[in-house]
Formats: C-alpha cells, sequence, structure tokens
C-alpha cells in the first residue's frame, strides 16, 4: 500500500515536472508581457528536435548547455522580430500569430525530418533504474524506478528554484516585478523595460528548452508532440491564475498527481484535466493564485 | 375517363408460349453472358473510361501510425509498378491472371491521401479520392478504427476498399462489409496463435496485466487475448484502457508496478507500442521479480518497424504474432522482398506487404472477372483460393471476406545474433491457416448487398 501510494505520487511529480517547465515559460511570458503565447508548445517540440540533433553528434553534455542556450536566442530573435509588433494588440490577433507560428514550426519539421518519432536515447548516466528502497527505509522491498525520470524531476525543480531566485534576489528580477506592477511608471523612471522584457521572453522560451531536452525522452519526438503539450500547459496556467507563477507550478503537480492517481480508471484519467479547470474556475473563476481582475 | 377493362391485357396462346420461351432461354443462358448484361449497370465509378485506371491508396502520413503508413506506400507504389511492367509477386501468385501490362489492358495510375490516423480523416479523404479522382478501388490504412468506417463508405459508394493493416475481430465481425476484403489476419487468429506458445515459454499460472489503445482494435485484441491466455490457466489481473493519443504511459506503467501481475501484455500498436515497451523496459519490468517469477511483456502484434523504433535491446526475447516476415524463404515473399530493396533500399515491413498484396489480389480478381464491374469484382474475390504471396495456402472466406492465411509467432532478437539494423524478429513458429481459422459465426454482423442501396 505505502509502494503503491508512494510510486503513483512520484509518477504524478514527475508528470508535473514536465507540465511545469513548459507552462512557466507560459506564464512568465504572460505576467510580464501580457502576451498569450501559443507558439510555446512548438518551442518545445523544437527544442527536443535540437536535443536529439545535438545529443546524437555532439553528445549529451553539448545538448545540455547548447539547447536551452540556441532556444534563449530563437525567444530574442522571436520577440523582437514578431512578437513586440502584437503587445498593444488584442489577444485575439496574438493568438492568432503565435498559433500560426506554431503551425509553421510544426510543418517545418514535418518537411525537414517526416511525421514518424525520432528515437532520443537517454545518456548513459541516465539510463537504468534507481533502487528506491536502498534510500527510503519506510518502502517494503523492491521498489525501483527510472533514473532518467527521476532526474527530469529534479531538473524541473530546479529550473523552478532558479527562475524564481531571479526574479526574487536580483536587480533584473525587480525591475521586472516591478514592470510587471506598472510599466509606464517604470519607463518615467529611465528605466529600459522593453530589453528587460525581451529577455524574460527569451528566458520563457529557454525553459521550453530545458522542457524539450530533457522531457524529450520521456514524451516523444515528433512534429505533433508541441500540440499535444499546448492545450494541457495553457490549462494549467489558466487553473493556476493567468501569470502567476507560483499558481502554475502548484496547478502542474496537482494536474500532474490527478493524472496519476486516476491512470486506473481510464474514463476519468482522460478527463481529470478538464474536471480540476471546471471545477476551479468555477469557484475561483482568476484560478488558484491568480491577482484579482485578471482574466476573471 | 379510361375504361380499365378495356385496357387489360388478353393473352394469346402466341404470347404465352414467345415469353416462356424467352424466359426459358435467358434462365439457361451461362453466367458469362449474363455478366455483359448487369456490366452495363453504372456503380460507384464503374464504367472506366480512358486509357487508364485510377487507384487510390489512403494511408496514414500523420499520427500513431505514421511509420507503417509511409512504408505501406512504398508497397502500393511497387505493386503498381509491377502491375505495368510485370515482376514482384506476378511471377509467383497462383492461380494467377495478372499479365504485367496494367489491368484489363488499362495502365494502372494511383492517388494517395492521408488518413491521420483518424476514422472522419480517412473518410474526408476517401471520398476526395472517389469523388474527385474517381478511384475504382482504393486501400490502405494501419487502423481498423479507419478502415471499418471506410468499409461503410465503400458499401455506400459502390467503391471496393482493400483493408490493409487492421487488426480488429470487427473488421470482417461485427462491422464487415460486402465491400471490403481484409487479407491482414485478425486479433482472435493472434489469441489462437500466441497464447499456447506464451504458456509454454512463461507457464500456466501466471498473472497477466493488459494496457490496452481505446478504439475497436484494441478492445478485440484485449478480449481475443484474455479469453486465449485464460483458456491455457492464466488469470486476467487488470487492463486499462489507454488513449490512442498517450505518448508518456509512466502513470499506468506505475498501476502496473503495483499490482501482483507477472506478465505485461501490451495491446498496443505503432507509435504506442514503441512508447509503451521502451518505457516499460526504462522502468525496470524485465528484470523485475514477481510471484517468484520473472517479469515478462507479450506484444500481441508486432511489426518490424514498431520493432526498430523500440530498438533491439527492448523487444529482445518478446514473443507476438505479426503477418509476415521480409526473412521468410518462399518464391513470393523472396520476389517481393528483393523488388522492394532494390527500389527501397531496405527490407518491407508486414505494412508494405499487406498492400502490395492487396493492390495485386485486387487486380487479379478484375482480371478472372473480366470486368472492373464491381460486383462480379467482389464474386470473383469472394471464395477465391490462391498461393504465393508468402501466407502459405491462402483464401478470402466468401462469408465474412477474411482471409484465411498462415500467420507467424515472432520473437524479439538479440543484438548479439541479429545480422543488421532490420533483422529484430525471430520467426519462432509458422502457424497454419487452418490452426487460426474458426467459424463464421464466432462473430455477428452481415455483409450487405451487392450493390449498393
Amino acid at each position: 500500500m505505502v509502494n503503491s501510494i508512494f510510486l503513483q505520487f512520484l509518477t504524478g511529480m514527475q508528470l508535473g515536472a514536465i507540465y511545469v517547465m513548459i507552462s512557466l515559460g507560459l506564464a512568465l511570458i504572460f505576467g510580464t508581457l501580457g502576451v498569450v503565447n501559443f507558439a510555446h508548445g512548438a518551442m518545445f517540440m523544437l527544442a527536443a528536435y535540437f536535443g536529439v540533433i545535438i545529443s546524437e553528434s555532439l553528445g549529451w553534455g553539448a545538448a545540455i548547455f547548447l539547447v536551452p542556450a540556441i532556444m534563449f536566442a530563437i525567444g530574442l530573435a522571436m520577440e523582437r522580430g514578431l512578437i513586440r509588433y502584437f503587445y498593444t494588440r488584442p489577444h485575439t490577433d496574438q493568438i492568432l500569430v503565435t498559433f500560426g507560428l506554431a503551425i509553421v514550426v510544426q510543418e517545418l519539421l514535418k518537411w525537414q525530418f517526416g511525421a514518424n518519432n525520432l528515437p532520443f536515447a537517454t545518456p548513459d548516466w541516465g539510463t537504468g533504474i534507481t533502487r528506491l528502497h536502498d534510500y527510503l527505509p519506510f518502502l517494503e522491498g523492491f521498489v525501483a524506478y527510472p533514473k532518467w525520470r527521476l532526474i527530469v524531476t529534479a531538473v524541473s525543480l530546479i529550473t523552478v528554484a532558479a527562475l524564481f531566485a531571479l526574479l526574487q534576489f536580483t536587480t533584473f528580477g525587480l525591475v521586472v516585478r516591478a514592470g510587471m506592477r506598472d510599466p509606464e511608471m517604470l519607463r518615467l523612471l529611465g528605466v529600459n523595460i522593453t530589453q528587460r522584457f525581451s529577455i524574460v521572453f527569451a528566458i520563457g522560451v529557454m525553459i521550453a528548452g530545458i522542457a524539450g531536452v530533457f522531457g524529450g525522452p520521456v514524451t516523444q519526438v515528433d512534429p505533433a508532440i508541441g500540440m499535444v503539450f499546448l492545450v494541457p500547459s495553457f490549462l494549467v496556467v489558466v487553473i493556476g491564475g493567468m501569470g502567476s507563477l507560483p499558481g502554475t507550478v502548484l496547478a502542474s503537480f496537482i494536474i500532474g498527481l490527478a493524472i496519476s492517481f486516476t491512470a486506473t480508471i481510464p474514463a476519468l484519467a482522460n478527463i481529470i484535466i478538464y474536471v480540476i479547470a471546471i471545477g476551479i474556475l468555477l469557484f475561483r473563476p482568476r484560478g488558484l493564485m491568480g491577482q484579482k481582475g485578471v482574466m476573471e | 375517363m379510361t375504361d380499365i377493362k378495356n385496357e387489360k391485357k388478353i393473352w394469346t396462346r402466341r404470347d404465352v408460349l414467345k415469353t416462356g420461351g424467352g424466359v426459358a432461354a435467358a434462365a439457361a443462358t451461362p453466367m458469362f453472358f449474363m455478366k455483359d448484361a448487369w456490366a452495363e449497370e453504372a456503380i460507384g465509378n464503374y464504367p472506366v473510361k480512358g486509357p487508364t485506371v485510377k487507384f487510390g491508396f489512403n494511408v496514414p502520413q500523420t499520427g500513431a501510425y505514421a511509420d507503417e503508413g509511409s512504408d505501406q506506400l512504398r508497397g502500393f507504389k511497387l505493386a503498381v509498378e509491377h502491375l505495368n511492367n510485370g515482376g514482384g509477386m506476378l511471377e509467383t501468385l497462383k492461380p494467377s491472371s495478372l499479365k504485367g501490362n496494367g489491368v484489363l489492358g488499362k495502365k494502372v495510375e494511383y492517388v494517395t491521401g492521408d488518413t491521420q490516423t483518424n476514422p472522419d480523416a480517412a473518410r474526408t479523404s476517401a471520398r476526395r479520392m472517389i469523388d474527385r479522382d474517381g478511384v475504382i478501388m482504393w486501400s490502405g490504412g494501419s487502423s481498423s478504427a479507419t478502415a471499418i468506417a471506410q468499409q461503410y463508405l465503400a458499401q455506400e459508394k459502390g467503391v471496393i476498399y482493400m483493408d490493409a493493416l487492421t487488426h480488429s475481430n470487427d473488421t470482417t465481425g461485427k462491422d464487415k462489409r460486402r465491400y471490403g476484403f481484409r487479407y491482414f489476419f485478425n486479433a482472435h487468429m493472434t489469441g489462437k496463435a500466441l497464447a499456447p506458445v506464451i504458456s509454454k515459454a512463461y507457464g500456466k499460472d501466471r498473472r497477466a496485466f493488459h494496457l490496452t489503445a481505446d478504439y475497436t482494435w484494441g478492445h478485440t485484441q484485449f478480449n481475443s487475448m484474455r479469453d486465449f491466455t485464460e483458456a491455457e490457466g492464466w488469470t486476467t489481473v487488470q487492463n486499462i484502457m489507454t488513449p490512442l493519443k498517450s505518448t508518456d504511459f509512466s502513470a499506468f506503467l506505475t498501476a502496473v508496478l503495483n499490482s501482483d501481475a507477472d506478465v505485461l501484455v501490451l495491446n498496443h500498436y505503432g507509435k504506442n507500442m514503441v512508447n509503451s515497451l521502451t518505457q516499460a523496459v526504462q522502468f525496470g519490468m524485465r528484470e523485475l521479480q514477481k510471484n517468484g517469477k520473472t517479469m515478462e511483456i507479450v506484444v500481441p502484434l508486432y511489426s518490424r518497424l514498431m520493432a526498430q523504433g523500440a530498438g533491439i535491446d527492448n523487444v529482445e526475447g518478446v514473443y507476438g504474432t505479426t503477418s509476415w516476415s521480409w526473412k521468410q524463404q518462399d518464391a513470393g515473399s523472396q520476389a517481393f522482398t528483393k523488388a522492394f530493396e532494390a527500389a527501397n533500399g531496405f527490407p518491407p515491413s508486414q505494412a508494405a506487404h499487406v498492400g502490395y498484396c492487396q493492390a495485386l489480389l485486387y487486380a487479379n480478381a478484375c482480371e478472372m472477372a473480366g470486368t472492373f464491374y464491381p460486383p462480379a469484382v467482389i464474386k470473383a474475390l469472394e471464395d477465391f483460393k490462391f498461393s504465393g504471396t508468402g501466407t502459405g495456402d491462402s483464401f478470402y472466406r466468401g462469408e465474412d471476406h477474411q482471409a484465411m492465411r498462415d500467420i507467424l509467432v515472432v520473437q524479439g532478437n538479440s543484438k548479439a545474433k541479429s545480422t543488421g539494423k532490420y533483422d529484430l524478429l525471430n520467426i519462432h513458429q509458422t502457424v497454419k491457416a487452418a490452426d487460426v481459422t474458426y467459424p463464421v459465426n464466432t462473430f455477428k454482423g452481415e455483409l450487405g448487398p451487392y450493390k449498393p442501396a
């Protein structure tokens, strides 16, 4: 009993860990820039493809550092070249342009690599199982879990901690947080908020990059995977409260755990994420930790 | 006003003799003269005008079964090449009326479509082939849900659909249609062939946990595996229906870990199977000890493409069934494999084989019937006995349009024994058609009329 609850819990955390990494960027971009970025799933997918290519050619070590860096650069280019023209336009325009971009990325990948999935092998140091009963005395008998999935969960938690540290404890974070509250006042004070915001956008895309390179081996790498994750990630952001980072983290793990604990009841597992969304939005329209008045 | 009495036909002795003679002559006319008489009626895209005839190949180019789809398309293209110019199985199919100069003197052309592994998309694409492109027959697909949807469309439109990779019992069971023919085997045949093999290998006292793709094929595959393994003495612990679009099976696999099952049966196909098997191995399920036994994984419906996606280390020793293998040594399989390798540089999969054979068998039936007229072609296919296509002495059973043919029980190869990257499955046993056949009334359903309503 202890074993089974613990394992379903661990699986839930691991599922949530992937949702966190994709949703966090989405929430960050919405919270700071007010842009609903429907191309975010495509960025995750693009990163997974880069992950496959770089890990095969230059090795995993290179992939871990290069993929997020490349995605950061792509994020900067995307913000400067496209997204900034849509800041003052309605959300529907933003959704249309980013969704269009997602389709372009998807079709380009399909054209280049085909519709089939690319095998994405984990590195030797991440392959195999971890014998959890060796470390956790409360488990009975033999309890093992895939090493890579534990790594993904850890990376996700580190990413969340790093992002919060950046926003809470640095001057850059202070400016960004102030910018989220009152961008006009910041501009009047002579702060170049535009430049900060393009970096924020790039950081959001970079986190999707981390998700792609670490999550790719467990989610599958094919041209449809971006869309597969877009809807749940967006729901996670809505459940958490549009633009609320702690809310997004909380919602991701709630969704992950709900999926894991309902896995044996397929009829429920298929709709649980929507049931939770309806339940929460019905009683708390701003989401779990959303600000009053934002997308309420 | 008309006087009805005056219009009443008065039969004379001469009239009676003339009519009686006419009826007797018609009744005595041999069937092959009749054929031309009913051939004048337009059904579907018959009659075929012009010097060419068009086939449609509707395969999944996207979705969970895209790998199978792209290889199947290669099989179809090769079939067209051989129908027009000879070669391949045209030299081994017996009896064969194919001449290698097209079909009924018309060169074969083809159009392709994407089923997207989705019944609605498959039907839309097939409808376009029928209405816009004027195909006389279409084939293809790698999902029973799309196959069944297309069979109904075939019956409605009066255009023959040669099922390709569809393994659900329903295709030639409760959803069988007069205008659909299946050469591929089915879940019932898999259960019948595989259960004795795995019970011999793993013992009769086994507890099975099933993960099943949640649609028609998965459901019937689970039912058949459950019934045949339970008949061998196994216990079914639990079954979870997993959505076809699942990519991460970790939540389901955790439930397997938490159960007391010592066998995992993956009623998955295509990408589903690649992912669930790979992830099951990642979860350590092939090293796990349960009930004092090593945990085993079974994949009832196997394909080389899936084995390739999952990797040889993950499939090593895993049992399953498959329709056909390029490693078969019979003349038909060799002819097809050689031609396919020459065209593509690698050996064909079962998806390519079934597509190739279905195109040839349809074309051959047209030659036998001497017409493209669908009811005549259907009659030529029904109960047609043939060999030389790599499945032993085979025939399309007239009552349900299911081909009775040999199937293979295969086992994943090991890296040490593999001769190359396509040598992934070893043939454990060829199960003869007579050993996997079953009574027609095992499954309900009606074929429907020869002429669309």
